[in-house]
């Protein structure tokens, strides 16, 4: 087969126009966060702003807004912490120990079914739950709940049945435990399911909306999506705030995704990442 | 394999062990060691799966054969609630209202990624790497921004939409105020937010399909067209399969893009089942009822996930 080993314009142009008609209302919300409240809501509408202002950030810094970035913060590190821990060695004792007990197997299935159920149903029960264990209106009410990834599970669980028992069984043969072969002989292995997992989990955990709202009631909880959240009042939005807040939201995603994205797109590729 | 080659040399050995069976029993200590590991590895995700999904499962259940209202009262009432729900015509509204809007955006979710992913998968386009990571970045967002940055864009007075529709001489939308703008809106956000990722799946499907199958066709005299529907479209039914289920579940729950947008108004027009349910059982204390709606609305899911899977016989593939 004859292959002309040349680029194309034509594609080359499509494919920027898409590209940008997809970011551009990224780029035209980060434009209007350095707009003045004047300039928002007046016509005719200019792409740069014709006044560079920072007064939409200094809002809602003023109003706090530190402290909501720093439970979020918290939030999505601790979160993706936890997830890592456990979810590496539930993945880990179900893929491992597989072919030893058989009843494994339907614990395993047992967690399929939260992948199969929507979890967003059953709220209501959820939040009576965490009212229970003493978790309503306390930072980890959204963290405890949600670090039992199934995703999680899934994505280690398939990377262990992938490697080779024999090392194992080496590694046992030469004397170590089974929680020494575990942390410091199979673990490390898994570095690209737990590099993926932890970007993915940070980014779950970063932008979690809904359960954050029905448990965190107290302002000085509340995580960035919920304030910005609460920027639409019931008298009126408020625009400025919003737009400067979820710009604020926007960075450190974009940020670990700029550096990391190689693993992003490489991951999704081969696993289908979902949360 | 290079970094396991002293661990390599090890194995062998220890297979020959094993082959020998020096070990291939497991004695009664051996067993129980490797149980006791299990379950300490296993307990934390186990436990808090349990507790924070299982048990509210369950509990779901329950709920919707009571009264419960949050607070106070819990009585078993039997099969009442699904009673009333089934002539709820709210219920209906919203559960129709829901469909449709999967129905419509479905096809859009499946062939704008598939479309993006066959530009970006081409030989002859440059910079590649470039166009995937920028179509991915609206994945990045949370859902409540997705929602909040399109609208920002549709906004009736100062929305950018409106601006230039009126320097083109039109008159600008009511994007908010009318019940099928306002879900234009919520379905182009949708779209704008899933669009990177499902593109993303089907490049993989796409480099996964062997180059060979290509050549030989070309050979045959197959076109790019010929070579796209009876090549990549049947290789890559299974991830197509994948994006369908997806797709679909999500758009079945959509809820934050829509309290991004319109909050479910303007009325009641953009409220969804998973909105309906948080109504009922949040704001009016009718926890017993929405739990009610929510298993319904479990099995409605269900019951979609099964005919699709039929339909499409599971991509033919057993992923």
């Amino acid at each position: 087969m004859i292959k002309k080993k040349k680029y194309s314009m034509p594609l080359f142009v499509l494919a920027f126009l898409i590209t940008l008609l997809v970011i551009f209302p990224i780029i035209w919300l980060f434009m209007s966060s350095f707009k003045g409240e004047g300039e928002l809501f007046a016509y005719p509408l200019h792409f740069f702003p014709q006044q560079f202002s920072i007064a939409n950030y200094e809002k809602v810094l003023r109003k706090g807004f530190m402290q909501y970035v720093q439970n979020s913060f918290f939030i999505a590190v601790m979160s993706t912490v936890i997830t890592l821990a456990i979810c590496g060695m539930a993945g880990y004792a179900l893929a491992v120990y597989r072919k030893d007990f058989k009843w494994s197997q339907y614990i395993f299935l047992y967690f399929i079914v939260g992948t199969l159920v929507p979890g967003e149903v059953q709220m209501i029960p959820k939040f009576d739950i965490i009212l229970a264990t003493h978790l309503y209106n306390n930072i980890w009410g959204v963290i405890l709940p949600v670090v039992a990834s199934t995703t999680g599970i899934f994505l280690y669980r398939q990377f262990f049945v992938s490697m080779p028992m024999d090392i194992v069984e080496a590694a046992r043969i030469d004397g170590a435990g089974e929680i020494y072969i575990f942390t410091r002989i199979m673990l490390p292995l898994a570095k690209t399911s737990t590099l993926i997992l932890t970007i993915f989990s940070f980014m779950w955990r970063w932008n979690d909306y809904i359960l954050p709202m029905v448990v965190l009631n107290k302002q000085k909880n509340y995580t960035i999506q919920i304030a910005i959240r609460n920027y639409i009042g019931n008298n009126g939005v408020d625009w400025p705030s919003i737009i400067a807040g979820s710009c604020m939201s926007i960075i450190p995603v974009l940020l670990v995704f700029m550096v990391l994205q190689k693993y992003i797109i490489g991951g999704i590729a081969t696993s289908g990442m979902k949360n | 394999m290079k970094h396991f080659d002293g661990q390599f040399v090890w194995t062998v050995r220890r297979i020959v062990l094993i082959k020998k069976g020096v070990c291939k029993h497991m004695k009664k200590g051996v067993r129980n060691t490797r149980i006791g590991a299990f379950l300490f590895l296993l307990a934390p995700a186990f436990i808090l799966y349990t507790v924070y999904f299982f048990v509210p499962l369950v509990m779901s259940f329950w709920y919707s054969l009571t009264d419960y209202d949050g607070i106070y009262t819990m009585n078993f009432i039997g099969l009442k609630n699904y009673v009333k729900v089934l002539q709820d015509r709210d219920f209906y509204a919203a559960m129709l209202r829901t469909l449709l809007y999967t129905l419509v955006n479905v096809p859009f979710k499946v062939l704008l990624p598939l479309g993006t992913a066959v530009l970006l998968t081409s030989k002859r386009l440059r910079c590649r790497t470039f166009f995937r990571a920028g179509l991915y970045i609206p994945v990045l967002l949370s859902s409540l921004i997705v929602g909040i940055t399109i609208n920002w864009m549709f906004g009736q007075e100062y929305g950018l939409i409106n601006f230039m529709i009126q320097k083109l001489g039109g008159t600008a939308l009511e994007w908010s105020m009318n019940p099928v703008l306002a879900e234009t809106v919520i379905s182009i956000a949708s779209n704008w937010a899933s669009l990177g990722y499902f593109m993303l799946i089907f490049i993989g499907a796409i480099n996964n399909v062997p180059k060979e199958l290509y050549e030989a066709a070309s050979i045959d005299g197959a076109d790019r067209w010929q070579s796209f529907l009876h090549i990549t479209i049947p290789m890559i039914a299974p991830e197509t399969f994948l994006v369908l289920m997806l797709s679909t579940n999500d758009l079945l729950k959509e809820y934050a893009v829509v309290q991004g947008v319109t909050r479910g108004g303007p009325g009641s027009s953009t409220t969804f089942i998973l909105q309906y349910i948080y109504e009922q059982g949040f704001n009016s204390g009718k926890n017993g009822y929405a739990s009610a709606i929510s298993v319904l609305a479990m099995v409605v899911f269900l019951a979609i996930a099964l005919v699709q899977f039929k339909f499409t016989n599971g991509g033919d593939d057993n992923d």
